[in-house]
């Protein structure tokens, strides 16, 4: 089992290098001066030359690669050509923002999708697994800020129900302490921030997860399928266990293994889809900053987001590998 | 009289059309007996099973009619509650592919401890001992180490026999056995049989034993059902069945394997032909389209299953117990000579064509990839 | 038995590939919803062909006194901040979001095929290589690259064609090239090898044609995934970049200030995509179905 991890992790180094090297020379080599960006358009050649002997593009490429490389082992990821500040120093500042809504998202995908799964499961081609195809195609087929815009007129303009901007009511102020709005609301101690924060949580996180949700949905549904044709289901049917047991323990222990799978993978989806839900809803996370980055050409902080999201999406991918393998004896033990 | 299958109807509702996989099927077992169920795959044998179990695959398979009677109790009208305390308990079963007839991600010592706590009120340390015990008890060396394995670590000889450890858990009356060697070696298969055969004999626990291998039937059963198409087309003991088979299918299976104690010259004789397309509803007999002895009629009635010889005035069928009768369903029975022989034998007899306008024919024009060929070539495979 | 003639129904083997490809199109028109899917496709592809014939005004052209009408009989869709007639842009939209949906996934497809051939079909170091880069496009997730790409293009309807395609590419080549492998083993490709093809031949004859099925599907569903992520670049402002141009996810940009009160300019660019996504939804459902029989429910 830890030589499957650490072999698992040494496997997803090259894959990080291989990142560093493909971000690195792609945005360096591409049309566009960051130095002029920095300057403006109308710099003097003089300043500009001493811009790039600053920024270290004077030298030859593969230098300066080595020297991003050895900046990225020490942790340092540069920092932004706007305003100077280290990029992981506002990436940590803004990440948990990010992570609550990624969380809520996910949260979302999960806890409806695998119910409704198993639920269309129970009757193929019946009337609930058709309502279940008919919302899960809607699912993958709307793009978050339109799903995003959508709820926000309907639930926020329409009917005053839920908040559509940002992820906490400013005028409660509430203490930033973790960064964290649902963790920093419990941090006040005051209830009405508690429960502003959730209801700010609540659309972005379902725009964010529509798509998760419909693919979870879609893969707990073709699994359980799959798992009920078993012959060892038939076994345990003949062995005389309640239809609940046969449910839970020998067809979801087993339905459990692709679903898993597909759920790591929709964490790289929703970072992704992060960049679309906070600029509809107006977080100020890493999403959006991603958007104002690309807005400013801000060169180093688009690639080392991108960076950091990819490693986040491979840690992920890693851990629920290494989950994988301790539900699954085949692999535990091989 | 433990169990008694009367008229049995299983259909499969697909998108192709409805399956008529078992029509009208009877057979009976006593306390303690073997019965051979012997047929080509898709003859109905499983599915008969199945049906008994009501295991049948949902949404497809229905029981459409006949009645399943359990110590007298029809299983067909029984609640679900109680057809699950029934199973396992009372009536066992075993698969033919002990590789996938056991969870993979569960341990043996869960699969066999559900299964006794399932249907006993017994502390899962009294259900472990006891599965400690049967897993000894179907010759597997160190049982209580071996508890913690999970399936994949064992051969497939000892999951099937985890499988029988599992089905006698609970000392059922009757064990189904579908298949159970099929999937194992060569080497493998007898070491097998022998246990069902030694465990199910010290227990009491009548077998009905599924199979396409009249080899593993000749030893195991006292009475075999030879089946096709869903019919069972003959029924007698196992030493009659041998030695005078009456149906032209169970001549041709006996003369389609190779035999030990055949003669040095007998050839094999396969059966021509490929079974029917089980989604028409049978109209004749079932194996016209292959038999060399059929008559006109076989294509228009279908052959009640009936005793060879009339019985005697104020005689009954015994469809059970080692003087049971001899039954055939089949206009033109092999005589002895032929079932020797393997082919017809009577001058000037050729088998009847079939009908004009016979389905065969109507099918081959609806269906776009069904085309008719010469029995030449339906023969190679 | 053999005395007597006998008819006996068997099932012919499978034909050549083309009676295949005739028996997976009979299936796709047999399957109800494939067959909405190619009417919302058509309807998309009608709309966009014939924008100048349908659209009632000029997309690019406005009357600033009929800002933010909501729909009327002269407007069914109503107009937008500068009094753009909106189902004309809606019209235009499709124009942009076809042209560039067709030419991304087939950049994705061209780059695709090649890598995943030269992996597959080579293998060895090659394919090592080649799947290792594959590996590490894949971690960048989704709409990302796209992003980055297109950040660093700069704007343009090209650069998003080849952003969005660059960025199928690996999922294509990892398709392909798992196709391709197993098909290696497979025993027509084994009795070839043993007539003595050449191992271009067998590549080009034997592997590639079959390897396409998966890769028609694939393709398929990335023209759904494509128009809404055209569409989410546009939304963030890496468009085309031609304010002349119509744009779905531009015009959702430009129209978000007005949710209030005027949440026609969301619906009807957000619907239009919603159906096209869904149309290339249905459709690679359905041939996949159509395709693989077995996987039908």
């Amino acid at each position: 089992m830890l030589r499957f991890i650490i072999r698992r992790i040494l496997g997803s180094i090259p894959v990080l290098f291989g990142l560093s090297v493909i971000l690195f020379f792609f945005l360096r080599l591409l049309p566009g001066d960051p130095a002029l960006t920095i300057l403006g358009e109308h710099a003097t050649p003089q300043l500009v030359a001493q811009m790039h002997e600053a920024l270290g593009l004077d030298k030859p490429l593969y230098v300066q690669y080595l020297g991003y490389l050895g900046q990225l082992l020490q942790g340092n990821f540069g920092s932004s050509i706007i305003d100077n500040r280290s990029v992981l120093d506002s990436f940590l500042v803004r990440f948990p923002v990010t992570i609550e809504l990624t969380i809520g998202a996910l949260i979302f995908a999960v806890g409806l999708g695998i119910p409704l799964g198993r639920l269309a499961a129970r009757h193929p081609n019946g009337w609930i697994d058709a309502l279940v195809t008919v919302l899960s195609l809607f699912g993958i087929s709307i793009p978050i800020f339109v799903l995003g815009y959508t709820l926000a007129f309907v639930f926020g303009v329409e009917l005053h129900w839920l908040p559509t901007i940002g992820p906490l009511d400013p005028r409660l102020d509430v203490h930033t302490v973790t960064h964290f709005p649902i963790i920093d609301a419990i941090l006040s101690r005051n209830p009405n921030a508690i429960l502003d924060a959730f209801s700010h949580l609540f659309l972005p996180a379902i725009a964010l997860g529509s798509i998760p949700l419909a693919i979870v949905t879609r893969i707990t549904r073709a699994s359980v399928i799959d798992v009920s044709n078993e012959d060892y289901v038939r076994t345990a049917r003949a062995k005389g266990l309640s239809q609940h047991r046969v449910d839970d323990r020998h067809i979801m222990r087993n339905a459990w293994l692709p679903v898993i799978t597909v759920i790591g993978l929709q964490v790289g989806g929703l970072l992704a889809g992060a960049v679309l839900t906070e600029t509809v809803f107006g977080w100020s996370g890493v999403g959006s900053w991603v958007v104002t980055s690309i807005e400013n050409h801000d060169y180093i902080v688009v690639q080392s987001l991108i960076l950091i999201f990819a490693t986040i999406f491979l840690a992920v991918n890693l851990l629920v590998d290494i989950g994988y393998a301790f539900i699954n004896p085949r692999i535990r033990y091989s | 009289m433990l169990l008694s299958v009367r008229d049995l109807i299983v259909r499969f509702r697909t998108h192709d059309g409805t399956v008529h996989a078992v029509n009208g099927v009877s057979f009976d077992v006593d306390e303690g007996e073997t019965l051979g169920l012997v047929g080509e795959s898709g003859c109905g044998k499983s599915v008969s099973n199945l049906a008994i179990m009501r295991l049948l695959p949902r949404p497809a398979g229905h029981i459409e009619g006949g009645q399943v009677l359990f110590e007298d109790v029809d299983l067909t009208k029984l609640p679900e509650a109680d057809m699950r305390d029934l199973r396992g308990r009372e009536i066992a079963m075993i698969f033919q592919d002990p590789m996938t007839s056991l969870n993979p991600v569960l341990t043996i010592e869960e699969q066999l401890v559900e299964t006794i706590r399932a249907h006993r009120p017994v502390t899962a340390a009294a259900a472990r001992t006891r599965a400690i015990e049967l897993l000894g008890m179907v010759g597997i060396a160190q049982p209580a180490g071996r508890l913690r394995s999970y399936p994949h670590e064992f051969s497939g000889g000892m999951r099937q026999r985890v499988m029988i450890a599992m089905a006698l858990a609970l000392q059922p009356k009757l064990l189904i056995a579908d298949e159970p060697t099929t999937a194992l070696d060569v080497t493998i298969q007898a070491q097998v049989l022998e246990l069902l055969q030694r465990l199910t004999t010290e227990q009491g626990t009548a077998v009905i034993l599924i199979t396409h291998d009249l080899g593993v039937v000749a030893g195991m059963t006292r009475r075999i059902n030879v089946m096709y198409a869903g019919f069972v087309v003959e029924a007698a003991t196992t030493a009659n069945l041998f030695a005078a088979p009456r149906h032209p299918y169970t001549v041709g299976l006996l003369h389609s394997i190779p035999r030990l104690d055949a003669a040095v010259d007998e050839p094999l004789i396969p059966i021509e032909g490929v079974p029917p397309d089980l989604r028409i509803p049978p109209v004749g007999c079932a194996f016209a389209a292959r038999c060399a002895w059929r008559l006109p009629r076989c294509w228009t009635e279908i052959p009640p299953l009936d005793p060879l010889v009339p019985l005697e005035p104020g005689a009954s069928v015994r469809t059970t117990g080692p003087a049971a009768t001899h039954r055939v369903a089949c206009w033109n029975p092999v005589t002895a000579e032929e079932a020797g022989l393997g082919a017809p034998r009577r001058p000037g007899f050729s088998a009847a064509p079939p009908p004009t306008g016979s389905r065969d024919v109507v099918v081959a024009a609806d269906t776009p990839e069904a085309v008719l060929v010469e029995p030449a070539e339906a023969s190679s495979p | 038995m053999s005395s007597a003639p006998t008819s006996v129904v068997v099932r012919a083997a499978p034909r050549a590939s083309r009676g295949l490809w005739r028996d997976a199109f009979q299936r796709l028109l047999r399957n109800r919803p494939a067959l909405l899917g190619l009417f919302f496709i058509a309807v998309f592809v009608i709309a966009a062909v014939l924008a100048p014939l349908l659209a009632p005004d000029d997309p690019a052209v406005g009357n600033l006194a009929l800002s933010k009408q909501g729909p009327t009989l002269a407007h069914l869709m109503g107009t937008d901040l500068l009094g753009r007639d909106e189902l004309s842009r809606v019209l235009f939209g499709a124009r942009i979001s076809l042209l560039v949906g067709v030419v991304a996934v087939a950049f994705g497809l061209f780059f695709g095929v090649i890598v995943g051939a030269i992996a597959g079909g080579v293998g060895g170091a090659v394919d090592t290589v080649l799947m290792r880069v594959t590996d590490v496009l894949l971690a960048i997730p989704g709409i990302l690259l796209a992003i980055g790409i297109v950040a660093s293009l700069g704007h343009g309807q090209i650069q998003i064609m080849l952003a969005v395609g660059i960025s199928y590419a690996p999922i294509f080549a990892r398709l392909l090239r798992g196709s391709l492998l197993a098909l290696r083993e497979a025993d027509f490709v084994t009795a070839a090898r043993s007539e003595g093809a050449s191992p271009a031949r067998i590549l080009l004859r034997h592997l590639l044609p079959n390897a396409l099925t998966p890769l028609i599907v694939a393709a398929t569903l990335a023209m759904a995934t494509a128009i809404i992520d055209v569409a989410g670049l546009g939304f963030l402002g890496l468009g085309p970049g031609d304010p002349r141009v119509a744009e779905w996810g531009e015009m959702l940009t430009d129209s978000a200030r007005f949710l209030q009160n005027a949440p026609y300019l969301i619906l009807f660019p957000g619907a239009a995509i919603v159906i096209s996504a869904i149309g290339f939804n249905l459709v690679g459902d359905g041939l996949r179905e159509a395709i693989d029989p077995r996987l039908k429910r």
